[in-house]
């Protein structure tokens, strides 16, 4: 055991019980742990609660039936995926609704956004008109450059909050959608993200039966000037099937997704983590002021 | 279930986010402390490792977006999920093989077993790349002696190495797996190279081929002993290089038709896999490589391209021209090394130089996206470059000691 020899336990050991007394166990090290916990305290008090607001939503099956599945066999052939594009195609679908600015315009029109941006008047001569405040950067930078600000808020805005706030995930493999957002209004978060969801399936579904219906009406004219009989039948196939899913989709029930858990909130707040805080606190002030300690005495050396 | 386990939260730049990874840095600018203070590295070592200590706060979330590397949140959430539910992320298993083990869950495995104050963001991971790093550093240079301690550390502050070893990434373990193989193999000790193999399969299965090959020259065709061994070897690699070709051929065109695809844009903005079924598939045969004499043609004429990448012309954003001229530089003291100390005599050297242009060629055939490349090249490069390193101080140092023992005329 000649290598341990040559650490030289010993000599090792009563150096390291130097380094602590004269570095570590001292009076700096105390104050240093009491400005921590006072730096925690300061901390913990500054920062605003968020609470993890979520929501399990399921694919449904009518809208994967109604698509052609085209798509990602590459992907699958590279990286052993385990395939369901059609339901991958669902849920970018919901993802693209809820996300888009045609959905944002919608919740605007109900008011939302003075629910967020104003006082929550539904008078849409008030929340068209709320004035919008723009950072002293954002005001010089239109100055210079010369373009105008927007003077209200409007549905691009909460475009870009309903995007910021909820973040739309699904694990691969697996048909569960979770809607989440770390927000410190929950009971606020809570409604808003079930009226989101909610109208994003509604957007959906209403596109579809426009699509149908433009589909059925130049389906009819064109069944007007054929005289084919086959070609005829055709027609008359697609205009049944798109009456068939027109009659899908004019209902209540959900089109893309399946509410499998509500909207709801943690019970606890996700932020800030007291803990985490504090005891990351000791450390860096712990380490630090050995540091100092250390550099103080050895400035000599470091320099 | 909300708060049914622990979940990662996205601290951005916040204060809180500050405070958990600077108690990270404290945690092992501590113990870099009692090292110092021991005296198992010097001065310059302790202020360059200080600084390196703290550079993972200085680019995630302070230079750049971490989604600039957005693979951190993959082994992020992994190893979160690890810690807190004592099971695999289910994006990442069924991903890759359906449960069984796989490079982000073993990365984050090893990453996790580091001690830390805490893993609370992305940046955590990059920490534990960081001392991970450090005890590379301390056994590397526990080869030499202590008078090549800040070349050796010079070594360690190749911009590459820094901005990786930064980031919540496989690379540094990747990089140091190698390290450890290459030198160990060079040293003679065959059990840990073949036991890192398992890893390393894992982890990056280029490398394992690569390191693979290198083993089995070095262990059963002791290449590394002369020039006819040597040969033989380059013989027999030929041989089965011709009988097996279709086989070789058709994994090259499969990892070759693979990046392409990965990093295929179409005319409508779609991207990826997806537009590549849909748009380039066509386009497949024209890609694939009909022959060995073809392949080679094409690595050779590949090869500097691969080499010297980033190319100006490609520099999208501000890495680009540094990892230009570090590109430069890595080839510089490649052949520096090897011209000073007279290497290019050195059966040894030989053998590594030709493995790692085996490497390269691979690399150089398959590679596509700039960015993945220039990370896989250095992945690549460097643990060969430290071999060469450890090869050149070693020959000189036993040139060193054989004029002490011969007395002088």
């Amino acid at each position: 055991m000649s290598f341990l020899k040559n650490i030289a336990f010993k000599q090792k050991i009563h150096l390291i019980k130097d380094f602590f007394y004269d570095f570590v166990l001292i009076k700096r090290s105390i104050y240093a742990l009491g400005i921590s916990l006072l730096f925690s305290f300061y901390v913990l008090q500054t920062s605003t609660l968020q609470f993890e607001i979520s929501a399990t939503l399921k694919e449904a099956g009518f809208a994967s039936e109604d698509k052609n599945i085209l798509g990602s066999s590459a992907a699958q052939v590279f990286l052993g995926g385990s395939g369901g594009e059609g339901s991958d195609d669902s849920f970018n679908d919901f993802k693209s609704n809820m996300h888009s600015y045609a959905m944002a315009k919608r919740m605007w029109s109900q008011g939302w956004g003075s629910k967020i941006y104003g006082n929550g008047d539904l008078n849409p001569e008030y929340f068209n008109a709320i004035p919008k405040k723009h950072k002293t950067s954002s005001k010089i930078a239109a100055f210079v450059l010369g373009y105008d600000l927007f003077e209200f808020y409007s549905a691009h805005d909460l475009q870009a909050y309903i995007i910021r706030s909820f973040k739309v995930s699904k694990k691969r493999g697996s048909s569960n959608i979770t809607v989440s957002a770390l927000k410190s209004n929950k009971d606020f978060t809570i409604t808003f993200m079930s009226a989101t969801i909610l109208e994003a399936d509604k957007y959906a579904k209403e596109i579809l039966i426009k699509k149908s219906n433009e589909v059925i009406a130049s389906t009819y004219k064109q069944l007007a000037t054929s005289k084919n009989s086959s070609i005829s039948s055709a027609l008359g196939g697609t205009i049944n099937s798109e009456y068939y899913k027109i009659g899908r989709l004019e209902n209540d029930m959900p089109f893309h997704i399946d509410i499998i858990d509500p909207p709801h909130s943690s019970e606890y707040p996700v932020q800030p983590n007291i803990a985490a805080i504090i005891y990351s606190n000791l450390i860096i002030f712990l380490v630090f002021s050995v540091l100092f300690s250390f550099a103080q005495k050895h400035k000599e050396d470091l320099w | 279930m909300v708060n049914e386990y622990f979940k990662i939260v996205d601290y951005g730049g916040t204060l809180e986010y500050y405070i958990f990874e600077l108690a990270n840095f404290s945690a092992l600018a501590f113990p870099l402390l009692i090292i110092y203070k021991l005296g198992f590295i010097n001065t310059n070592s302790f202020i360059v490792w200080l600084a390196l200590f703290f550079s993972p706060l200085v680019f995630n979330y302070f230079l750049f977006s971490p989604g600039l590397f957005g693979d951190q949140f993959m082994y992020a959430r992994e190893l979160i999920a690890q810690k807190s539910t004592l099971d695999s992320n289910e994006i990442t298993s069924s991903l890759w093989s359906s449960g069984q083990i796989n490079s982000v869950s073993l990365s984050a495995k090893i990453l996790g077993l580091i001690p830390l104050a805490n893993f609370m963001t992305v940046t955590a991971l990059a920490f534990t790349n960081k001392l991970i790093l450090f005890l590379t550093f301390l056994w590397f240079k526990g080869l030499f002696k202590n008078e090549n301690e800040n070349e050796v550390l010079l070594f360690f502050l190749i911009p590459s190495l820094v901005l990786y070893s930064s980031m919540a990434l496989r690379d540094t373990l990747v990089i140091v797996i190698s390290i450890i193989f290459i030198i160990n193999l060079i040293r003679g000790r065959a059990l840990l190279p073949i036991l890192l193999l398992f890893p390393l399969a894992i982890l990056k299965i280029q490398m394992f081929a690569i390191l693979s090959l290198y083993l089995v020259a070095h262990l059963i065709f002791q290449a590394h002993r002369g020039k006819y061994l040597f040969s033989l070897f380059i013989f027999i690699l030929t041989i089965i290089t011709v009988i097996y070709e279709e086989a070789i051929l058709s994994t090259l065109n499969l990892y070759r038709v693979a990046f392409i695809a990965e990093d295929f844009v179409a005319f409508d903005g779609s991207r990826s896999y997806q537009a590549w079924n849909l748009y380039g598939a066509e386009d497949v045969e024209a890609l694939r490589i009909q022959s060995m004499f073809e392949a080679i043609y094409l690595s050779v004429l590949k090869l500097p391209i691969l080499l010297l990448m980033p190319m100006p012309w490609n520099w999208s954003n501000i890495f680009y021209p540094m990892q230009s001229i570090e590109s430069c530089i890595l080839i510089y003291l490649y052949l520096k090394l090897s011209f000073d100390n007279k290497m290019y005599e050195n059966s040894e050297f030989i053998l590594l130089t030709f493995i790692l242009l085996i490497g390269l060629s691979v690399y150089a055939l398959i590679m596509a996206n700039e960015g993945t490349f220039v990370r896989y090249r250095f992945a690549l490069y460097y643990p060969f470059l430290l071999g060469l390193l450890y090869l050149a101080r070693k020959s000189s140092q036993d040139t060193q000691i054989f004029h002490q023992r011969t007395p002088s005329n």
